[in-house]
C-alpha cells in the first residue's frame, strides 16, 4: 500500500511570529495600532468599562445607519424617513409622523420606515457563538487606584457578550418609480459587499442584507403606489454592565500558620543534634605571627573548615609535615604554619577537631 | 388655496345650509338630550410627554394628558370575546370594541379633536369605568354614510379597542 502524498514529511517546529506583518505593537510585541485605535473607541469619554449595549441601543444603531447611508434624495428634497422604530403605542406612532402629515393626518409619501421584528434570535455572529460558557469573567482592564496610604489595583472582569440577530424591514413607499430606483441604488452601493457596519458605542456591528421584497398595491380599482421592503440582519451582540466585575487586586499579602495544640501525643524532632565528638576551634593570628603551635591530650583527626586571609595552611605533628585529615595522638604537637597573601595583617585558620575514642 | 372656499351646491333645490343646520341641531338635541351618553376623553400631550428616543413609547408616568373633557356620543359596543393567549391558555374576557358616532359640530363647541391613541372612559356603572383607546379616529369623512343626503359631513364614527389597566387607568 502506498504512503498518501498529501501527508506531512516535515513539521515546522519554530513557526514566524505571530502577525510578523506587524512588526510592532502597541504593547511594543505584536498587538497591531488599529486594535489598540478599536479598544481606545470603546473606552473613550468614560470609565475604563465598556457602556452597555442593550436592544435598544442597536435599534438606535440600525436607525442611524439607515438615516445617515441609506439617504435618498428625489427631485432635490430628501426623503423623509421615520426616525422611530414604530411600536403599538398608537399615540406615539403620529407624534412621530405630525412633521410630514397631511390634512387628514395620514403621512405624505415618499418615506421611508424601519420596523423591527419583535423577537430577538440568539446571534450567528461567528465571533461570539457557543464559544464559552457559564458566563465566565474575562480580564478587561487593570486600573491603578490610590485610598491615600496604599497604591493597588482594581481588576475589572467582563463576561462573554451574548450575540443577538435583529431583523430589520427597511420600507420604502413612494409613488414614483424613479424614487424607488434611486433608493435601490443607495442600498445596493451600500451593501456591494452584502454586508454593512453601523458604529454604536465604539463598536462596528455588522449588517447583512437579506433580501429584498416587493409589497406594491397594483390593483386598477384601489389607490396604487410602490412598497418595497429590504430586509436586513443586524449582527449585534448584548454587553450588559451590569454583569461587571470590579474586584481589587491583591495589594499586600500576610501569611499565617496555625498549630494545633490538643495534639501532644508525638514526640518533636530536634532540629539539631548535637555532636559532641566535633569541636570547631578558631586560631586568630595576629599582624606579625605566621603559626600556632599546640599541644593535645586526646587523640583527634583535624581538617580545615574555612580561613581568612590565608594563602596556604601547613601542618607539623612533633616537627614532622602532615597533611590532612591531620592524626593527633596524646602528647603530640601540633604547629600550624601560614603564608599570608597580605603581610602585617591578621589572619584566621577555622579547624575541626573529631575527637577519636 | 386651504382657505378658499367653494359653495355648495349640491342638491339645493331641496336642502341647503339652514336645513343642514335644523337637522344636526335637532339630531344633537335628541343625542345629547334624550340619550345622554356621557364619556370622558383623555388626550395624550404629545410635546410633554416624555418619549424614549429610539422608540417614542412612554411609560405609565411619563404620558401627560391635557384636560379631561367630557362630551357626548352615540355609543355602540360589542359583545365580549373570549381569547386566550396561546393555544388556549390564560384565558381573557375582552370587552369588545366601542363605536362612537360623535357630531362635528359638538366637537367644535368643546375645542377638542379626538386623535389616534387618545383614551376615552366610559361609565359601565356607576362604580365601574371602562378604558378604550382610539383605533380609528373617523377622520376621514368623505363617505355618503356620514352627510345628510350627501350634502356634508356632520358627524365621526370612531373605533375603539379596550385597554388593560396595565396600560391606561384614567388619570
Amino acid at each position: 500500500m502506498g504512503v498518501p502524498k498529501k501527508i506531512k514529511k516535515t513539521l515546522n517546529i519554530a513557526p514566524a511570529p505571530i502577525q510578523g506583518h506587524y512588526p510592532i505593537g502597541y504593547n511594543g510585541i505584536t498587538t497591531p495600532y488599529r486594535r489598540k485605535e478599536l479598544a481606545d473607541l470603546i473606552n473613550d469619554d468614560g470609565t475604563y468599562l465598556p457602556k452597555s449595549v442593550l436592544h435598544d441601543d442597536l435599534d438606535r444603531g440600525m436607525l442611524s445607519f439607515v438615516q445617515e447611508n441609506l439617504k435618498s434624495v428625489t427631485n432635490g428634497k430628501k426623503v423623509n424617513v421615520i426616525d422611530r422604530i414604530l411600536t403599538i403605542q398608537r399615540w406615539a406612532e403620529f407624534s412621530q409622523t405630525w412633521k410630514f402629515t397631511n390634512e387628514d393626518k395620514n403621512v405624505e409619501l415618499p418615506f421611508i420606515v424601519v420596523v423591527r421584528h419583535p423577537d430577538v434570535q440568539y446571534g450567528t455572529n461567528p465571533a461570539l457563538k457557543y464559544t464559552i460558557p457559564d458566563r465566565k469573567q474575562f480580564h478587561y482592564a487593570k486600573v491603578p487606584t490610590w485610598d491615600g496610604t496604599r497604591k493597588g489595583y482594581d481588576i475589572y472582569t467582563i463576561p462573554q457578550p451574548v450575540p443577538v440577530d435583529i431583523t430589520y424591514d427597511v420600507k420604502i413607499i413612494c409613488n414614483r418609480m424613479r424614487e424607488l430606483n434611486n433608493f435601490n441604488r443607495v442600498v445596493l452601493q451600500k451593501f456591494t459587499s452584502r454586508q454593512a457596519y453601523t458604529f454604536l458605542k465604539g463598536h462596528y456591528i455588522p449588517i447583512i442584507m437579506e433580501s429584498i421584497g416587493d409589497e406594491s398595491q397594483i390593483d386598477t380599482e384601489e389607490r396604487r403606489y410602490y412598497q418595497q421592503n429590504y430586509q436586513f440582519q443586524l449582527q449585534g451582540f448584548l454587553l450588559d454592565e451590569e454583569e461587571f466585575e470590579v474586584k481589587p487586586a491583591i495589594s499586600r499579602s500576610l501569611l499565617l500558620f496555625g498549630f494545633d495544640e490538643k495534639n501532644r501525643k508525638r514526640d518533636g524532632v530536634e532540629l539539631v543534634k548535637e555532636n559532641s565528638n566535633k569541636v570547631k576551634t578558631i586560631l586568630e593570628f595576629d599582624n606579625v605571627t605566621n603559626s600556632i603551635t599546640r599541644e593535645y591530650n586526646y587523640n583527634n583527626n583535624i581538617t580545615v573548615l574555612r580561613t581568612k586571609n590565608v594563602g596556604s595552611v601547613t601542618f607539623s605533628i612533633n616537627g614532622t609535615m602532615a597533611s590532612e585529615p591531620v592524626l593527633i595522638s596524646v602528647g603530640d604537637t601540633l604547629t600550624v604554619t601560614i603564608v599570608k597573601p597580605v603581610l602585617g595583617t591578621p589572619s584566621t585558620v577555622t579547624i575541626q577537631e573529631i575527637i577519636v575514642p | 388655496m386651504a382657505n378658499k372656499k367653494i359653495p355648495i351646491t349640491r342638491i339645493s333645490r331641496f336642502f341647503g345650509s339652514e336645513d343642514f343646520n335644523l337637522e344636526q341641531n335637532m339630531g344633537m338635541e335628541w343625542l345629547h338630550g334624550d340619550m345622554h351618553f356621557t364619556l370622558v376623553l383623555f388626550r395624550v400631550d404629545k410635546k410633554l410627554s416624555d418619549v424614549d428616543d429610539v422608540y417614542g413609547e412612554a411609560g405609565p408616568e411619563e404620558i401627560r394628558y391635557k384636560q379631561p373633557v367630557e362630551f357626548n356620543a352615540y355609543v355602540s359596543i360589542q359583545e365580549p370575546q373570549n381569547k386566550s393567549y396561546g393555544s388556549g391558555l390564560v384565558n381573557q374576557m375582552e370587552p369588545g370594541n366601542m363605536t362612537l358616532s360623535i357630531y362635528m359640530k359638538h366637537l367644535e363647541e368643546l375645542d377638542v379633536d379626538i386623535s389616534y391613541g387618545d383614551y376615552i372612559g366610559y361609565p359601565e356603572k356607576e362604580d365601574k369605568m371602562r378604558y378604550y383607546v382610539v383605533s380609528n379616529d373617523g377622520r376621514v369623512t368623505s363617505d355618503m354614510k356620514h352627510t345628510i343626503g350627501g350634502y356634508k359631513a356632520f358627524y365621526r364614527t370612531i373605533t375603539c379597542s379596550w385597554v388593560s389597566e396595565n396600560e391606561f387607568k384614567g388619570i
